[in-house]
């Protein structure tokens, strides 16, 4: 893990409510794995005081440049829609667990929601460029066309590719998880990994557990130190006995599904 | 220049320590910051047995400041003895134990088990703690519950003696008092204030345990205040914290009557944040022709 100060390269609106940021980092940039994240400071100030965990979504060697995507959602991604280029941040990466990938080639499948995208994007690369090269499905859902964001970033990648809306704006209307039995009565898959909401990720994880696929999630939860010393950003995960807390900035953000408490986790949600 | 210190005792290399719950068991940032260069290591809480902790969203970020609810996750006292306090000594610092149990025989135990192992410069007796059903902070709030507690582990433990105090009291300076009454040999202050946050959203409260504990820049006058009040009025020396960014907001606490600071949320924030505190004292030592740094301690109070 570094702590490095990176330079704002390029900023650009990809969708409505969402953002790609550059970053000039070569350090981070040569460590980083598919599903790390990066810690970034928003502001030098106190508001906000806490730094913002984003997944890396690219990373550019010979560039020496890594990208984020993100949605605005609160305070400190207004503030970094904003950011002009030539800006300086701090940044500590890479962080986390990475996706594990299969040592022989294999198919695998990426079930992506939302900005949940930006891990598979990185992911999928990857993938495609092991010495055993992995044949990749992806699958993208989002509530609108809008949401799609940086949809070609993933197809481009994938050797299948199938989005969907809720609206029926781009791709088949419906949930992404709609797709999942078609790709698995299909057969072929061998691994699945997922980012997106929780509950996506849920009905992935119960489908991927009924027809005995092993699946990898990527996920988020507030953060403060990023490192594992706070203990702040755990999740549930089923064990013999209690319950039992995993870190996500430390053990995670990548988690193997059977190992997440999914009644735990959707038992809040609306 | 002499930034060093004493607690009751303990002596410090620099007054400035990282705080109890920000600096897990030290591990967490081994690589990222040169940690032997710290005044010294309050550990996450200890109990006797391990605890799973809260429910999250266990965080939440407010103005300048953040709540929590970790609820004492811990690995509990076999594994901090086997696994942690022993990597804890490798960087050469002096460690303070925060010791937390939901009874008064909790605590005993924990201090008479710890008293027995190497490597341990002092307990940091956790009274102040507001996440937790019990135990914690209920100690922490009435001045004879205090003396009473403070009164057993000090009969337990030859260990330096440090009580954490809590803010959500009326007047301070009786706890203070009755911790050392009980035979407290210092004072750390302050814990979190209580506090909650509500997701407008979702129409409920933000953390999983509904209330939690507010720390960050945005308590740092309360804290300012409190130790203030306590040098006052009691004679033991004082570790002030809550919301230290830097060396100016190290140095409101020590002119307020502190011999140590301790940096707690900052870590989040840089995780540099207490070496960048004491490069900046020993700077404005330097600066203001200040020999050692126990000179400033109560400066405020004397007019300097």
């Amino acid at each position: 893990m570094l702590s490095t100060s990176a330079e704002l390269a390029h900023r650009e609106q990809v969708a409505p409510e969402h953002y790609l940021l550059t970053f000039d980092c070569p350090p981070i940039a040569e460590q980083a794995q598919p599903g790390q994240f990066v810690h970034l400071r928003v502001s030098e100030g106190l508001e906000p005081l806490l730094r913002r965990p984003f997944s890396i979504m690219n990373v550019n060697i010979p560039a020496g440049s890594l990208q984020l995507l993100f949605r605005v959602v609160g305070r400190g991604t207004q503030i970094l829609a904003q950011a002009a280029p030539g800006t300086w941040f701090d940044l500590l990466g890479p962080l986390g667990q990475p996706f594990p990938v299969p040592a022989t080639t294999q198919e695998v499948l990426l079930v992506a929601g939302g900005v949940g995208v930006a891990p598979l994007i990185f992911l999928a690369e990857a993938l495609r460029e092991l010495p055993a090269p992995c044949y990749v499905r992806g699958l993208f859902g989002a509530r609108t066309e809008d949401d799609l964001a940086c949809w070609l970033e993933l197809s481009t990648r994938c050797d299948e590719f199938t989005a969907a809306t809720e609206d029926g704006s781009a791709g088949q209307k419906g949930l992404v998880t709609d797709l999942l039995d078609e790709q698995f009565d299909r057969g072929g898959v061998e691994r699945v990994y997922a980012c997106g909401p929780v509950a996506m990720l849920a009905e992935v994880a119960r489908q991927c557990e009924r027809r005995q696929i092993a699946c990898w999630v990527s996920l988020e939860q507030r953060m403060a130190c990023g490192v594992g010393a706070c203990l702040g950003c755990v999740i549930p995960v089923r064990g013999p006995g209690d319950t039992r807390y995993l870190r996500v900035c430390q053990d995670g953000p990548v988690f193997p599904a059977a190992q997440v408490d999914w009644e735990a986790m959707t038992a809040d949600l609306d | 220049m002499d930034l060093s210190v004493e607690i009751a005792g303990l002596h410090l290399a620099n007054p400035v320590l990282v705080a109890s719950g920000t600096c897990g068991f030290g591990e967490e940032y081994a690589g990222r910051v040169d940690i032997s260069r710290l005044g010294g290591i309050c550990t996450k809480a200890i109990t006797l047995h391990p605890r799973a902790g809260n429910p999250p969203p266990r965080i939440c970020e407010t103005p300048a400041g953040m709540l929590n609810a970790i609820g004492w996750q811990n690995p509990g006292l076999e594994v901090f003895l086997a696994e942690k306090l022993p990597a804890l000594r490798a960087y050469g610092v002096p460690i303070i134990v925060n010791v937390a149990g939901e009874t008064l025989e909790e605590y005993v135990e924990l201090a008479a088990r710890l008293n027995d192992a190497d490597g341990i410069a002092a307990l940091e007796l956790n009274i102040s703690c507001p996440n937790v059903e019990c135990g914690g902070m209920q100690f922490g709030l009435a001045p004879d519950l205090t003396r009473e507690l403070v009164a057993a582990v000090r009969q337990a433990t030859d260990q330096v003696l440090i009580t954490k105090l809590s803010p959500n009291v009326t007047d301070i300076t009786a706890l203070a008092q009755a911790a050392v009454d009980g035979g407290s040999d210092a004072l750390s202050l302050i814990n979190t204030l209580v506090g909650m946050s509500i997701d407008i959203q979702r129409r409920r409260p933000v953390l999983g345990n509904i209330t939690g504990g507010l720390s960050g820049p945005a308590i740092r006058p309360v804290a300012v205040r409190m130790t203030w009040q306590v040098a006052e009025a009691v004679e033991v020396p004082i570790i002030g914290m809550g919301g230290i960014i830097t060396y100016e907001d190290a140095l409101e606490f020590i002119m307020a009557g502190a011999s140590a600071v301790a940096v707690g949320t900052g870590n989040f924030v840089e995780p540099t944040t207490a070496v960048h505190v004491i490069d900046g004292l020993r700077e404005y030592c330097i600066q203001h022709q200040i020999a050692k740094i126990t000179d400033l301690v109560g400066a405020a109070r004397t007019g300097g």
